[in-house]
């Protein structure tokens, strides 16, 4: 893919790492240091949604965290509008408008004492908005994501609610400070079947219609297959494979992935029996060489002795794993990304 | 699964010439009219209304539906495990108690008049049940070994301190897991292993029927698998019958030998697993099945069921589907359909686009042939 036909990234971030230190139980409280994000390049695009997919524990929602500064990286770069970011610092209220995140459960991210109304004026009025005008602006981000008529939602209590138009009044809340970037960490996840599709439906209007870049985290790797414009598998806190469209879910390389696919029910092609690898966890995460070599089918020598590079498997298509090393294309490194205005047009 | 497990489940019906040769299997389990009230009086909502369905020994029955369908409220109605404000207001279940230890002979008991003493007899030696909330359920001051010790004592009290040790190892490592998990904490243990526990709890005194609440819905779909590989290995060791409760029907159609949907506390839909996968007769099973995006196939925009469930205590009139189907009549908002035997093999279905003489105006989504009927039934 040129990079004519790929819109211009929002959010990028560029070797972002996060490492938190520990004491292991069991172990006789040894220290040792998790890489919960490990790595971590990739550009939101204004209008895609991209997609996190992994097993619990990958590290996937401390990347939302990180991304949206609410978690500080140990390292590692982060650009908005191709701006650096100080990474380490503070968040901004600037970049919290540009950047919000909807959590998996809504009844747990809002306010149970205080109406819908409560819930929605306060971040407009944190970011400024004139009070005249919080009104209109709350029912306009209601409108947004079709709850309608508006008036019969701003007096409910968020227990009077379903979960599905909980979940649609927490983006809401997220969309009414207008933020270019949404992160949404498993928003369907704790959410009924029939509204699951409502939600996802939703999430793509957004994203067609007013560009919102949107990270889509998740661990339904079918979702994000119907969803998203690029999808990243995440182990233990690595991206191990990553393509724009469905390849990675059509044609997966990675045995992680492979190992995911196979994992989920499927009528159509049921498999007699995948293979018990046993879980994800810092007993099975392989601190040298590839993290996945203790699970993996396939392990070699050479996995368990050093760390594969992302090798280039398809178009637009990465595989952090020996297996392709013979593969004729060399991984390429993300740019790091131009500034506004540099040679590019960019979207506002 | 085997094809003639999938043969046997309907045998009751003997519509079809393949299940008349298999002998009768023995149901466990035997639902007649069964309903659940939550209030009484007036002001009473139906949450279950009048349920009918069997679970044949070792075999899966599936639950499937969305939340507020029922489908807990059934299973914790006939296991007697709820409390007030909801009542059994009608039916039976009828339990087949296996041989015990004490008497070796089967005896029908139902559940729904059975007393305390009768109950606590039952209760973990003969029905278990494995709850959605693994953190939840298991007690969380006290170690994993202290939870089998528990049940032991309560159940078996001539087992001795070393018995109860050896045998809640055994217990472990059926489950794949090592005994030293025995003087962890709940809390210690990974979402997969809690699951673990309590499938290794429930299989702790060997019981005729268990019952699975949504147990892998917590977990993500690696630790589901492996679940789900370890029930099945379970069950063919110990051929225990399951009904397993869930709302991800592609799940069910790979476990269940035959499925159940139930909306608005009624079922409206009963066939075997593959049936109702790959020929869906009821618009609300078929709406629950788009609801999933594929795994295959181009991607398209799926709209899955408009609206959201209605509330039990204003329950639509005629069908409680019809305000949300796509296919409703005139006929579907004036009567309730009643659930009914179709014309295929132990299918039932409660839609009024089914009824013998408006098969005309059947969708040609809602009449693919079913796959026991196009080859026979000897699976696909």
């Amino acid at each position: 893919m040129s990079d004519a036909d790929v819109p211009v990234s929002v959010l990028q971030s560029r070797h972002l790492t996060r490492h938190f230190r520990v004491r292991v139980a069991g172990q006789g409280w040894r220290r040792r240091v998790v890489h919960a994000v490990d790595d971590v390049s990739l550009d939101l695009r204004a209008g895609e949604v991209t997609a996190v997919v992994g097993e619990s524990g990958s590290g996937k929602s401390v990347l939302a965290r990180v991304l949206a500064r609410i978690i500080a990286p140990t390292s590692g770069e982060l650009y908005l509008h191709g701006e650096p970011v100080a990474a380490t610092s503070r968040r901004t209220l600037a970049y919290a408008s540009d950047v919000q995140l909807v959590l998996q459960d809504p009844f747990g991210s809002m306010n149970p004492v205080h109406q819908i109304r409560h819930n929605l004026e306060r971040p407009l009025m944190i970011h400024g908005a004139a009070r005249q005008e919080v009104r209109a602006l709350s029912e306009a981000a209601l409108r947004r994501v079709s709850l309608e008529p508006p008036e019969r939602f701003l007096d409910r209590y968020p227990h009077e609610l379903s979960g599905g138009q909980l979940q649609r009044v927490s983006i809401a809340r997220a969309l009414c400070v207008r933020p270019k970037v949404l992160l949404a960490d498993e928003p369907i996840s704790m959410l009924d079947v029939s509204v699951r599709l409502g939600v996802l439906n939703l999430l793509r209007g957004l994203c067609d219609d007013e560009h919102l870049a949107i990270l889509y985290i998740t661990h339904d790797i079918a979702s994000a297959r119907y969803l998203a414009e690029e999808i990243i598998v995440m182990y233990a806190g690595q991206v191990v494979e990553q393509s724009r469209g469905t390849a990675l879910v059509d044609d997966p390389t990675h045995p992680y992935t492979q190992l995911l696919i196979a994992s989920v029910p499927d009528p159509v092609n049921p498999v007699a029996a995948a293979p018990d690898t046993g879980e994800q966890n810092l007993s099975t995460i392989a601190t040298q060489g590839c993290r996945f070599h203790p699970r993996c089918p396939r392990a070699m020598d050479i996995c368990r002795a050093q760390e594969p590079p992302a090798y280039l498997v398809g178009e637009a298509h990465t595989s952090k794993c020996w297996l392709y090393r013979d593969h004729p294309g060399a991984p390429v490194e993300l740019a790091i990304p131009r500034r506004r205005g540099e040679g590019v047009t960019t979207m506002t | 699964m085997s094809t003639d497990a999938v043969e046997q489940v309907v045998a009751d019906e003997a519509t079809s010439p393949e299940s008349i040769a298999t002998a009768a299997p023995t149901p466990v389990l035997q639902l007649q009219d069964f309903c659940v009230d939550y209030g009484v009086g007036a002001r009473a909502v139906r949450a279950v209304d009048r349920v009918n369905l069997r679970v044949d020994r070792s075999k899966v029955l599936g639950v499937a539906g969305e939340s507020g369908s029922g489908k807990s409220t059934l299973v914790y109605g006939f296991t007697r495990l709820l409390r007030a404000p909801a009542v059994i207001s009608g039916g039976s279940a009828l339990f087949t108690a296996g041989p015990s230890r004490e008497d070796s002979g089967e005896e029908l008991i139902d559940l729904v008049g059975a007393d305390e003493a009768t109950l606590r007899r039952l209760r973990w030696t003969q029905i278990s049940v494995v709850l959605q909330s693994a953190l939840n359920a298991l007690n969380p001051v006290v170690r994993v070994g202290t939870l089998f010790d528990a049940v032991y004592r309560a159940h078996r009290s001539d087992m001795s301190r070393a018995e109860r040790r050896a045998r809640s190892v055994e217990l472990l490592s059926l489950v794949g897991l090592n005994e030293d998990r025995l003087q962890r904490f709940p809390h210690e243990l990974s979402g997969g292993q809690r699951q673990r526990i309590m499938i290794a709890l429930a299989l702790a005194l060997d019981p005729s029927l268990v019952i699975m609440d949504e147990p892998t819905t917590a977990l993500d779909v690696v630790t589901q698998r492996e679940i789900l590989n370890k029930l099945a290995e379970l069950r063919a060791r110990f051929g225990f019958a399951m009904i397993f409760i869930t709302h991800d029907l592609s799940l069910l159609v790979e476990l269940a030998d035959e499925i159940v949907v139930m909306y608005a506390g009624r079922l409206v839909e009963r066939a075997r697993a593959r049936d109702l996968y790959e020929s869906p007769r009821h618009p609300y099973t078929l709406g629950l099945l788009n609801s999933f995006p594929p795994m295959h196939g181009a991607r398209h925009e799926l709209t899955g069921i408009p609206g959201s469930p209605p509330d039990l205590s204003q329950l639509p009139s005629g069908c409680a589907f019809q305000p949300r189907c796509p296919y409703a009549m005139d006929r579907c908002a004036r009567e309730q359909p009643p659930l009914a035997p179709l014309d295929e093999a132990g299918r039932y279905v409660a839609c009024w686009l089914h009824v013998a003489g408006e098969h005309a105006t059947v969708p040609v989504e809602l009449r693919r042939a079913a796959p026991s009927s196009r080859d026979g039934g000897s699976g696909a």
